[in-house]
């Protein structure tokens, strides 16, 4: 065996090591230590995304020398590792663009709780990635939503509490309905672990026995799943918690955390149930149907919105839908367009909440739509970043909304009757999309009339805030290689899916 | 070698970025960090008089560096470059052919002109280098447009010309512009949508995306015949939209009178033909004109035009606010130039080129003596135009040459391309018998259009005549108590005057020797069927 098989697991316990290792930190060096794990992560996951494609095999990794049963089991294929690597790169500009707001929003005494806080959730995230065990995979979801809502919580505002107890209630709605899902399968095939499960329901799926339950068991995780997601209309949460919670909660919970949940419902229609099955079900018609209505409905909410985060936050609600309706299609081609479009959306989307974050500063910390006039002025970076945050979102060519757009139609093309909806609903939603983010673009470049700046607002230089600055930039290179240099991108989504079978 | 041809494209865009920036730092500059209201108007002028001198020294060097590059590799034969893939087996692909020689010449004329022209009226617009910055970015688009050798490429760079160009609308950054420059934003993304759904399905049926006279519809496309006419359907509904075509047509009355006279000249001499250019790309290169001919779709086609012809002249001929007059003359005009292209037959599409020079040369020019009266006399509705002989008599008689080319008046090229248009629509009906030209060429009968054609044209012509001419008569003939009394000769600068007489004697040039023109429309032509 070689030593780079390890890494996936070496990662998984330092980032949970690494979480008590800060509750004994002062916040400096929790922020350190914080820093090192993610960027250690990032290059043991890329190492092994480069082992994983070398072999072209995927391999499976016992832990403590017990077999399946009895010892736990984590699998590493190329969509894992990518997918590690893509959630390490976020992660960590996300943390590095947010770095001054936590220190100016939370209390110094909390500051290392929220280092905790970002490890567990990573360790978390990459256990949902690699796990080859539904039940270990509930349990990390679990510790999923706990970090999260201590994300959200620790500004500690009226709004954040109220933001957070809605996202606790939400999510653990989601994650019962989930661990029910899991009860249903475990009863009817008495297994736990991913691949074990799948032979039995094929064998079921041939003999034609229970095909209710096991279609109820498929709805239950998907609705779960979705529900902490948010999906359409399970969404309620989403605003609040994105809209008020610091910054880089903000991007984290944007563009990680409910796309991990997102990758787990993936693995569990390939590895657990199969996909023909899924295919045969009512359950993505479902999926696909409130997939295009979050996609419409989203963008409606965003226009009507006043607030500038809770306009990119309810963005997402549509970014959400695009990815369910992908699924939704029912083919191969539109789960690659859903995953490529997790990994675009999380770029283009933790850009602009760190690019908003940008001009608010600029503009007196006012969150409101009307105070950032010709705040791309004061900020230049920011009002650049926004730019092209805006027209990724909107679908514009060079950017990488355009190529997951493409992706997605591509796959809708020949489709007998979700062909023309999807279509039809790709083309309303770019034209929202327009709608509010070109709309935004337009106002931080009005320049201000005479006298009615607003109080605080202030020019802001790359050097004020280089953290935030090398973020922006490191973001906007990103979208841009994603946007130009996509193929290799799909192609690893479409090697690492061939593997899920 | 080849890669060279990635300079005319670069370049401009390059140093637009860089004035974009030196403006940008401006705007930093000032007080009240992003009020550019302080420095509007003459206070940038006066304040710093060496600066924009260099402004226009840059701004010049560049564009014609670049325009010389892109007029060399255009005319100096065939040459393509591959860049990255863009997604899977798409690659970002230049390929010179006539179509691009021909609109990559007209658009570094116009550009030339009048970038020359808003050296001296952007002076009072203010905000120079952010216009600049801008115009040079667009240039380097529109080459970039022209050179595109595939639909996806093509798609990219029609996508970056909206970009680029909405700002020149926002410009004054007045509500109203704000207004005008969003709803041109979402007519021409809303296009943009038609166009790329058409690009999904055409990807999927047809042998390649890469622009091949006759088109590329390969075996497997037998029996789709539906939707595929439906996507070439939705790509011309879209692309037209950037062309004025009927139901997407109302952003260009909103947009071209709060632009910048000079934006607006280039607006509607270049850009609006971007659209036309994108139609012949799919029409004619990818789809083929044997997969419409004499389905709905033509027929539809040649009814939105004709239509939108009409419609145009008759709203500009009410239009009492002279920059929206000559906005809505623009969609009347240009889709004449898509009622051309409509017929699929070589005569119409040559006309439709013609025209394409045409208008591109003749609207700049009436664009930018609308300018002229803006900045000399603040004009800006047709009552206030009399008199305007005395004052200016050469901007008038420019205006009045101008004019005459676009209703059609014989030594100008505008007769010239409407006799080539009527021809072919006539050409295709029973009792004319088949058209002389081309040689393998399927005739076919359009029916009642290929009379009704001709005469929706002609009425057109009068009505052009109705709406254009009366600002010239009542110029040199103000009659009584129209000319004020005291009034000097006054003519806009020199820099100001040169575009137009270049442009009125390039109309009067291209409708007395004709013949190069035609010969190059001829070799295009060839290219597309």
């Amino acid at each position: 065996m070689d030593f780079v098989q390890n890494f996936p697991f070496f990662s998984i316990l330092l980032s949970l090591f690494s979480g008590p290792l800060s509750s004994v930190l002062n916040a400096k060096w929790a922020k350190r230590v914080n820093a090192a794990v993610i960027t250690v992560i990032g290059c043991m996951s890329a190492a092994v995304l480069v082992y994983v494609t070398g072999t072209g095999q995927e391999y499976v990794y016992m832990m403590g020398h017990f077999p399946a049963p009895w010892g736990n089991e984590i699998r590493v294929g190329i969509l894992e590792a990518l997918m590690a690597l893509f959630f390490c790169v976020i992660m960590l500009l996300s943390m590095i663009g947010g770095s001054r707001e936590r220190e100016l929003e939370l209390e110094e005494s909390k500051q290392n709780l929220y280092y905790i806080m970002v490890n567990l959730l990573l360790c978390s995230l990459l256990a949902l990635v690699y796990t080859n065990d539904l039940f270990t995979a509930y349990v990390f979801v679990e510790i999923n939503t706990i970090s999260a809502c201590g994300l959200i919580m620790i500004k500690q505002n009226g709004r954040t509490m109220e933001a957070s107890v809605r996202y606790m209630i939400m999510s653990l709605l989601g994650s019962g309905l989930l661990l029910l899902g899991i009860c249903f399968l475990y009863d009817l095939t008495g297994h736990l672990l991913m691949s074990n499960i799948k032979e039995q329901v094929q064998l079921l799926a041939l003999s034609g026995n229970y095909h209710i339950p096991l279609i109820v068991s498929l709805g239950l995780m998907s609705v779960g799943l979705a529900i902490k997601s948010a999906l359409y209309p399970f969404h309620t949460w989403l605003p609040d918690a994105y809209g008020y919670s610091t910054l880089s909660s903000a991007a984290i919970l944007s563009s990680l955390v409910s796309k991990g949940y997102i990758f787990l419902l993936i693995k569990i229609f390939y590895r657990v149930i199969g996909f023909e099955i899924v295919r045969e079900s009512k359950v993505i018609h479902v999926l696909f149907v409130f997939g295009i209505i979050g996609m419409i409905m989203g963008s409606v909410s965003a226009i009507r919105e006043d607030n500038i985060r809770r306009m990119i936050a309810f963005s997402s609600v549509a970014q959400i839908g695009y990815i369910y309706m992908g699924f939704g299609l029912g083919t191969a081609e539109g789960v690659i367009a859903s995953i490529y479009h997790v990994i675009s959306h999380s770029a283009s989307k933790s850009l602009l909440f760190v690019a908003a974050s940008g001009l608010t500063d600029a503009s007196g910390e006012s969150l409101r739509y009307r105070d950032l006039t010709g705040a791309g002025y004061r900020n230049g970076l920011a009002g650049v970043a926004f730019t092209v945050g805006s027209l990724s979102m909107v679908g514009m060519p060079i950017f990488s909304g355009f190529i997951s757009k493409l992706l997605f139609a591509q796959a809708a093309i020949g489709h007998t009757y979700k062909m023309l909806l999807t279509l039809i609903a790709l083309a309303i939603s770019t034209v929202l999309n327009a709608v509010y983010f070109m709309r935004t673009v337009i106002r931080i470049y009005t320049p201000v009339p005479e006298g009615f700046l607003i109080e605080n607002a202030q020019t802001v230089t790359v050097r004020q805030q280089p953290s935030k600055s090398a973020a922006l930039v490191c973001f906007i290179l990103l979208n841009l290689f994603l946007g130009l240099n996509s193929e290799p991108i799909i192609g690893l989504i479409q090697r690492g899916l061939e593997m899920f079978d | 070698m080849d890669g060279l041809l990635l300079i005319p494209i670069i370049g401009p865009v390059l140093a637009g970025a860089f004035l974009l920036a030196a403006s940008f730092a401006e705007h930093r500059r000032t007080p009240a960090a992003g009020g550019g209201a302080a420095e509007r108007g003459s206070v940038s002028g006066q304040g710093r008089k060496g600066r924009p001198k260099a402004l226009s020294v840059i701004v010049m060097t560049v564009l014609s560096v670049s325009a010389g590059g892109a007029l060399f590799f255009a005319w100096s034969g065939e040459r393509s470059l591959t860049l990255f893939s863009l997604v899977d087996t798409i690659p970002v692909f230049f390929r010179v052919d006539g179509v691009s020689r021909f609109f990559v010449t007209l658009v570094s004329v116009v550009w030339m002109l009048a970038g020359m022209y808003s050296l001296v009226y952007m002076e009072r617009e203010g905000e120079q280098k952010r216009f600049f910055g801008f115009y040079l970015m667009l240039y380097g688009v529109l080459v970039g447009l022209d050179f595109s050798g595939n639909l996806v490429t093509m798609y990219l760079f029609y996508e970056l010309m909206t970009i680029v160009s909405f700002p020149l609308v926002l410009h004054n950054g007045t509500k109203e512009a704000v207004m005008a420059s969003l709803k041109y934003l979402f007519y021409s993304l809303c296009g943009a949508y038609g166009g790329l759904f058409g690009i999904y399905i055409l990807y999927r049926y047809c042998d390649s995306l890469v622009f091949t006279a006759g088109g590329t519809l390969g075996d497997g496309a037998a029996g789709h015949e539906g939707i595929l006419l439906i996507a070439v359907f939705a790509m011309l509904i879209g692309f037209g939209a950037k062309a004025g075509m009927f139901p997407l047509h109302a952003w260009l009355p909103a947009a071209h009178p709060v632009a910048p006279s000079p934006a607006s000249a280039v607006l509607s001499g270049v850009i609006v033909k971007s659209g036309v250019l994108a139609v012949i790309r799919v029409v004619y290169q990818i789809a083929g004109p044997e997969l419409i001919r004499g389905t709905w779709v033509q027929y539809a086609w040649m009814s939105l035009t004709l239509l939108t012809v009409f419609m145009g002249s008759l709203l500009a001929f009410r239009e009492k606010v002279f920059k929206k007059r000559l906005a809505y003359s623009t969609v009347s005009q240009v889709s004449y130039i898509l009622f051309g292209l409509s017929l699929l037959s070589p005569m119409g599409a040559g006309g439709a080129l013609l025209h394409t020079a045409g208008h591109g040369v003749i609207k700049t020019g009436l664009f930018l003596t609308a300018g002229v009266f803006l900045y000399e006399c603040g004009y800006t509705r047709v009552e206030q135009l009399g008199g305007l002989g005395k004052k200016m008599p050469v901007t008038l008689w420019c205006y009045t040459v101008l004019s005459l080319g676009l209703v059609g008046i014989p030594p100008t090229v505008g007769f010239l391309s409407k006799w080539y248009l009527a021809q072919g629509a006539l050409s295709l009906g029973k009792m004319f018998g088949p058209g002389s030209s081309g040689g393998g060429f399927v005739v076919q009968d359009i029916g009642i259009f290929s009379w009704l054609g001709p005469a929706v044209l002609l009425v057109s012509a009068l009505l052009t005549a109705g709406y254009l001419l009366p600002v010239s008569l009542r110029g040199f003939f103000p009659g009584e108590g129209g000319e004020e009394p005291g009034q000097r000769r006054k003519e806009p600068s020199l820099c100001m005057l040169f575009p137009l007489i270049a442009l009125a004697g390039l109309t009067l040039l291209l409708g007395l020797w004709p013949q190069p023109l035609v010969s190059l429309v001829n070799q295009v032509v060839e290219g597309m069927f």
